[in-house]
Order: C-alpha cells, then structure tokens, then sequence
C-alpha cells in the first residue's frame, strides 16, 4: 500500500538515476564509465518501478539516454560528459515569465499570456580529438489563458500553448586542427557561425517551431550536431578504442 | 598479430588497433574489448537488431543509419562517403589505417570489389 519495496529498490539505483526519479533532475559530470553505470540502472527501472507517480521522464528513455550511449563512443575514458536534463516541463512556476493581458473583445471577457522558458538539456563533452562539444536544448513556451463568458452568463476557462524549441551545437577545436568549408550549404533553418582564433569555435543554431516530438527529439538533436564536425575531415591515421 | 580493425567513435571516427584476440565471421581481427560473447564484431552484433539504447552495443548500430539520415538532410553525400569509407576501409588489410576509400580530396567512388554493404 505504501509501496515500500518499490521505495526501496529506488535507494538502490545509481544517485543520478534516483535524482531523475525523485527530483527530475540531474547535473553530473562523469567519465563514460560511470555513464554505462547509470545507464545499466536506468535500464532496470521499467520492471522494477510500476508506480506512474515514479515512472521516469519520457525524455529520459527517448533523448537522454540514447544521448549518453552516442557521447560515449566519442570520449576517451579519462575525460568527461557533462550532463545537465530538467526534465520537470515547462509548466514549473519559476521557469514562468511575467504575464501580460492581451486587447480583446465580446465574448473574450479576458486574455491572459506568459511564456515559459525551459532549458532542459545542456550537455559539455570532451571528445577523443581534443575538442569539446557543447549542447543546449531550450523550449519555450507561450500560454494563453482565456476567459470566456456567453449571453447566458456561462464561463468558460482554456489554456493554449505553441512551444517552440532551440537547440545549439557548439564545437571548440583544438588548436591547429583543420578547417574545410563543406561542400554543400546546411539546410536554411541552420544558422552556422564559424569563429577563428586559436582555438576555432564552429557553433550551429535552429530554431523548431513546433517542438519536435518524443520521437524525432534525438534525431533534430545530432542532426545539429553534425554540422560542426561537417567542417573538420575525419582523422586519418588515429587510432582510439 | 594483426590490430583489431574495429571502427570506434560516432562523430570522431576511429580505428582501435588493440591486438586482436580473434577473427569476426566478416573476416574483421577483433581484439578482447569488442568482441561480443558470440565472437562477432560489434557491427556484426548491432546487425542482429539491438533497438534498444539501453544495450551497450546501440550506437555502433545507430551510427549507419545517423550518417544515412544526416547525410540526407543536409544534402552532402559526401559526409555519408567519409564514414562509408572509412568503414569499409576496416576490411581492407594491410592498408596501414588510412581511410579504406577516402584520399583527402574527395571520396573515389566504389570498385565494385566490396562484398559487404556494412
């Protein structure tokens, strides 16, 4: 009734698995290790936890996790992912703006609007090649609540909300490494900055209008991080594991 | 001995090039780390339908399918040569773990002589 043994199995998940569950949080830098490790917790969550109040993010399965197994192929076993996921939503109240009232007439009686802005995935990685990689995923969210009333007098209440999504790649080269223009342009809704120095930075940004769902999430996500690495050829005679 | 011939990475790519410890059925020399229980290489493996990212082996399977959809959406047919190349290079003995296809300058287009599609 109290769903004790359930509680208990949770204690002994991976912390980060038991932030995710517990809080919806999670921000950790670890090795790809210690990655696998939460990975192999998370995957035994599904037959362990049958409370819905416990069940994990949708985004944890769909993004993140797949996420992580990617990022680990690409970094050595000594560095690091950095992982920051709020996957509590956007309809959290400090991630609201300020609301505004917006004109309106007969039978509006009144229009409420905010917008949420909800950064849920930031992630650093340093990658086998010497560089690092840094993703961001930003929704933001537009709520409107309206306020509704008829020639009876009945009143109604509904809420609508248009989310659109930013995701950002950003790849710091290390210093020397080549840099070739790719042969064909990205697509138009990729905005790419190229910014040379000593360490040349390659940043691609989009912006979804409306978010992609569970199902193309991962896919929108690497198709933006792929931009930064169209401009540096693989590496001929290197040798990693 | 021969170096295990593995492709490694999903972005960065790579050879491992540890000492091999057996031969795949695709003719691959793999080494202790990536052999799978069955014997086979991890792309062996991952053919074998691993959907499911919690398996350790889910991104080697996923990259094809990534550079083929990446490839598509950017209209650069030359980011997908560069992995193919690189993957197919891993069959070609001998070939001193340069890009099996790709010479610098632009991938040379395919001799007719490969006998595997992955």
């Amino acid at each position: 009734m109290f769903w004790r043994k359930t509680r208990a199995a949770i204690e002994r998940f991976h912390p980060v698995h038991q932030g995710l569950v517990w809080q919806r949080t999670a921000s950790v830098t670890l090795p790809p290790a210690e990655w696998d490790a939460v990975v192999a917790s998370l995957a035994r969550h599904a037959e362990t936890v049958k409370r819905r109040k416990w069940r994990l993010p949708d985004r944890t399965v769909a993004v993140l996790v797949p996420l992580i197994r990617v990022l680990c192929e690409d970094v050595a076993p000594g560095d690091a992912i950095g992982i920051t996921a709020d996957l509590r939503g956007p309809q959290v109240p400090e991630k609201a703006g300020p609301s505004r009232q917006l004109p309106v007439r007969k039978p509006i009686r009144s229009i409420t609007e905010w917008f949420a802005l909800d950064p849920w995935l930031a992630v650093r990685a340093e990658l086998r090649d010497g560089s690092v990689l840094e993703l961001t995923v930003t929704d933001r969210v537009r709520y409107r609540k309206i306020h509704k009333v008829n020639p009876r007098g009945k009143h109604k209440h509904k809420t609508k909300s248009k989310a659109v999504q930013r995701i950002t790649a950003r790849r710091t080269l290390q210093p020397g490494q080549d840099v070739r223009r790719p042969d064909t342009p990205p697509p138009r809704t990729l905005a790419v900055r190229v910014k040379p120095g000593k360490r040349t930075v390659i940043s691609a940004t989009t912006k979804l209008g409306p978010a992609p769902t569970e199902q193309d999430q991962l896919q929108w996500v690497l198709a933006v991080a792929t931009e930064p690495f169209r401009w540096t050829p693989p590496a001929a005679e290197r040798r990693t594991a | 001995m021969n170096p295990c011939a593995v492709t490694t990475g999903f972005f960065v790519l790579g050879r491992c090039g540890r000492p091999s410890v057996t031969v795949c059925r695709c003719g691959r020399p793999v080494c202790a780390r990536h052999v799978d229980p069955q014997g086979l290489c991890p792309e062996c493996a991952a053919a074998q339908a691993y959907a499911d990212p919690f398996h350790p082996g889910w991104a080697r399977g996923y990259r094809r399918r990534y550079y083929e959809q990446s490839s598509g959406m950017y209209n650069d047919a030359v980011w997908y040569s560069w992995f193919d190349s690189y993957d197919r290079g891993q069959f070609d003995g001998g070939d001193g773990f340069d890009l099996g296809g790709y010479d610098g300058d632009g991938f040379d287009g395919d001799d007719g002589n490969d006998w595997v599609d992955s």
